[in-house]
């Protein structure tokens, strides 16, 4: 405890210095423009600045660089709640309920909700880091494929309750999504599978393609085709600052929300990515009126935002305490390290311990900024609303298509987002959702990847997924959430046919 | 007046038309930025050496060189972009082991990166490492190769058709050995695995596991190339260690389309050699586990055509060609 706290305090004294707190402002700065610009994400916003680091000293390219992630999580946000198009592919869920509460003159109470979720998410999540770094780490490596497999078999059996309409409907989005997932070169044999000789579907779809053009371009075709009742929202944007009340209603969610994001942050293979999916089921559940959930309910909000916060910062853990990167951020920050000559692993906290806490101290400082930076802001953003519709739309789409061009230099990646656009677009007129989609197409890369490769190890042998105490666990979870799910619509049509009878 | 202003407009035209056809001449080489393409993503090993060599390059050419990253099918996305563009010297590839000595064994490709593209020098030679996690604890090579004897031992790679998976590969076929593949998507969720011990070993590149090397969560049993790896002094080759005819590593070269002109390539090698003379250059390599390599020209395409027809070999005995 002593240690931790001595650490931290060598970490605040390199963290604030006055280079350290320029770098730290301009990364969240930058980081909250790229995340609220729908499609410009933090990778091609970091492997453009990654050659300017190189004239600045390590510590202080790593605040920036992180700043600019965290940030853009951060920012991706407003752009969910104000346009209902997630500015981040992870604000998916955000936009759920944000903008809801956004047409009903609530965006200033999503907005800081989202803020406030994010910064106690931050706050604790640097504590999390610094004090249980080493231990959360083992807790990332008890994960093999066959763990990992069971986690995301639990995750699909939670994925029903995202939707809010149709339970068949729900189900059928989630597949779909898992069958989105499966497109492109096989990856024990590299044989293409519904590419239909396409290059551009080799490596399979991008999430980010599948999130801009279901939701981003989707969400523009509705507007266009419905001009009577364009839902940006208008006129009032309510009160900025939540009240005592709200921040009490929320309080519980964004706390439950920290946590989930946290532990799941730590998950290689971007586990993060879940965290916000998971706060919203979770949120669902717990709540005693469920069936609101998709039309503006504030905790659906708060929770998912604080759980993705959260997780944007213990991804840093596995980064910090063995220098192996969990997304593909995390991979361009270990190439930020080593052409700054660092080497990457569990040394640095020994070796660069300015570095290391540095790093820590200077996420809550910039969880502050973040703060500071975008309370402000949000009476800015939410008069960009007010620019007419003929501008306002070209420029969301340009951005769109800038960002999408950035994933890999293509057009093709532009030209694969129209397209799902399109198919947003669809789903929304057959009255489908969807973000049930999204998180299909998420648990399914991973489920595929993860399942074969359990299985590889385990000679084929399925016990595999039982005798392993954690997997077992998260499957028996599963089973009994599927139970409950189950239990009281049988319950329903039992009672219907009494009174048939 | 006329007369003059119509001769003149002429003169003009024609001393455009002759510029524009000109092919571009070395003393103005380069005149506007190089695109140095890159078949993989930011920040992964190929990208790392490919911008540590571009901004020293930048010096010797006295010019912008800029990396572009295509990733894509198996880096075979970044060759096709290269092989495809106007051999002026403007869009050149970072080739390494991968698309240009395997992948021809593995895909149908587009082109062929032999007959599409002008090697132009060799920039490093990386070798590979191989490490076992707390699911084996052996301290040698030999005792690694002595348990897959006795059962089939599990190994991760970096993925399908990998420098690692090829590299293991080749270990498992020279030793005699049955190992299980098991393809993860990059070296850092495959070493994650190694560490928590789901899977045994992996042969995989230096900078990926060296910092849990030097700590003692993964033990390195052996270097794959021809030689050690001065900052593993300890850690003997593949060769050592009792396959004497085993080398592989990952190796990356510049090349060009074909049929750029002689005095750029000229240039362009000069400029190469300039750079992998630095010492400063030498050092930030070494930090991505590369030495910088001595072969340029027809030297380098000896080598580039005598690894493809190795790892073809390797290849057709693993039976791992797409269909």
């Amino acid at each position: 405890m002593m240690d931790m706290l001595y650490n931290l305090g060598l970490g605040f004294a390199v963290a604030l210095t006055l280079k350290n707190v320029f770098f730290c402002f301009v990364g969240c700065l930058i980081g909250t423009l790229v995340g609220v610009l729908p499609g410009v994400g933090p990778v091609a916003t970091i492997s453009i600045l990654l050659p300017v680091t190189l004239a600045l000293d390590p510590t202080g390219a790593l605040i920036m660089l992180a700043g600019i992630y965290y940030g853009a999580q951060y920012g991706g946000s407003t752009t969910a709640i104000l346009v209902n198009i997630p500015g981040e592919a992870t604000a998916v869920v955000t936009a759920i309920d944000g903008h809801e509460m956004a047409k009903r003159g609530q965006a200033g109470l999503a907005l800081g909700l989202a803020a406030i979720g994010s910064f106690i998410a931050g706050t604790f999540a640097t504590i999390v880091i610094a004090a249980l770094g080493v231990p959360m780490t083992k807790l990332g490596l008890l994960f093999g494929p066959a763990e990992y497999f069971s986690l995301m078999v639990m995750g699909l059996v939670f994925a029903v309750v995202l939707a809010h309409g149709s339970l068949t409907k729900a189900v059928a989005m989630i597949l779909a999504g898992v069958l989105l997932s499966c497109v492109g070169a096989d990856m024990e044999t590299g044989r293409e599978r519904m590419t239909f000789g396409l290059h551009m579907l080799t490596d399979g779809i991008e999430f980010v393609v599948l999130a801009m053009g279901v939701f981003g371009f989707g969400e523009i075709f509705k507007n266009l085709a419905d001009p009577e009742k364009r839902d940006l929202v208008k006129g009032s944007i309510g009160r900025l600052w939540p009240s005592l009340r709200d921040l009490r209603e929320n309080m519980g969610a964004i706390l439950r929300g920290t946590g989930i994001g946290a532990v799941l942050g730590v998950l290689p293979g971007n586990g993060a990515i879940l965290g916000p999916f998971a706060s919203y089921a979770m949120e669902k559940r717990l709540s005693k009126r469920p069936q609101d959930f998709g039309t503006g309910v504030s905790q659906a909000v708060a929770g998912p935002e604080s759980a993705n916060n959260a997780g944007a910062q213990t991804s840093f853990i596995p980064l910090m305490t063995l220098g192996l990167p969990p997304n593909a951020v995390m991979a361009l920050m270990v190439g930020a390290m080593m052409i700054q000559g660092i080497v990457p692993g569990p040394q640095v906290i020994e070796r660069n311990p300015e570095l290391f806490w540095g790093l820590i101290a200077s996420m809550w400082i910039g969880n502050l900024m973040l703060v500071i930076i975008n309370l402000p802001l949000i009476g800015l953003w939410v008069k960009l609303l007010q620019v007419p519709y003929r501008l306002l739309f070209p420029a969301i789409v340009a951005f769109c298509c800038i960002g999408l061009f950035s994933i890999s230099n293509e057009p093709t990646q532009v030209m694969m987002a129209g397209a799902m656009g399109l198919v947003g677009f669809a789903l929304w007129k057959l009255q489908f959702e969807a973000a049930p989609l999204a998180l299909g197409f998420v648990l399914g890369r991973l489920l595929e990847e993860k399942l074969r490769q359990a299985l590889i190890i385990s000679d084929g042998s399925m016990t595999t997924f039982i005798t392993s105490p954690l997997s077992a666990f998260l499957l028996a979870i599963g089973a009994f959430a599927l139970l409950v799910a189950v239990l009281p619509s049988i319950r329903k049509s039992r009672d219907e046919v009494f009174k048939d009878a | 007046m006329l007369k003059f202003n119509r001769r003149a407009a002429l003169a003009l035209g024609v001393a455009l038309l002759s510029t524009a056809g000109l092919p571009a001449l070395a003393q103005d080489y380069p005149s506007k930025p190089v695109t140095l393409v890159v078949s993989y993503a930011a920040g992964g090993g190929t990208d790392a050496i490919a911008r540590v060599f571009a901004a020293r390059l930048e010096k010797a050419l006295n010019g912008r060189v800029i990396v572009e990253n295509r990733p894509g099918a198996a880096a075979n996305i970044g060759t096709e972009v290269v092989a495809s563009a106007d051999p002026d010297g403007y869009t050149l590839l970072v080739g390494n082991q991968g698309p240009m000595a395997v992948n021809p064994h593995i895909f149908n490709l587009k082109h062929d990166p032999a007959e599409a593209l002008d090697p132009i020098a060799m920039i490093a030679d990386a070798s590979l490492v191989v490490v076992v996690g707390p699911r084996l604890p052996v301290t040698s090579l030999a005792e690694l190769l002595e348990k897959a004897k006795a059962g089939e031992l599990v190994y991760g790679s970096a993925g399908n058709a990998s420098a690692s998976h090829v590299a293991t590969l080749l270990l498992g076929q020279t030793a005699g050995i049955d190992l299980k593949h098991v393809p993860y998507k990059g070296a850092g969720p495959a070493v994650n695995d190694l560490v928590g011990g789901h899977i045994d070993f992996m042969v995989t590149t230096i900078p990926s596991v060296i910092g849990l090397v030097g700590d003692g969560t993964l033990t390195a049993l052996a270097v794959t190339g021809a030689e050690r790896f001065a900052e593993l002094p300890d850690v003997p080759t593949v060769a050592e260690s009792g396959l004497p005819t085993y080398t592989a590593s990952a190796w990356y070269g510049l090349l060009g389309p074909k049929g750029l002109p002689q005095d750029v390539r000229d240039k362009l090698a000069s400029a190469t050699a300039e750079t992998l003379a630095d010492p400063e250059f030498i050092a930030k390599l070494k930090n991505d586990g590369g030495v910088p390599s001595a072969l340029s020209g027809q030297a380098f395409a000896d080598f580039m055509a005598a690894e493809r027809a190795r790892w073809g070999e390797v290849v057709k005995a693993a039976n791992i060609k797409v269909e």
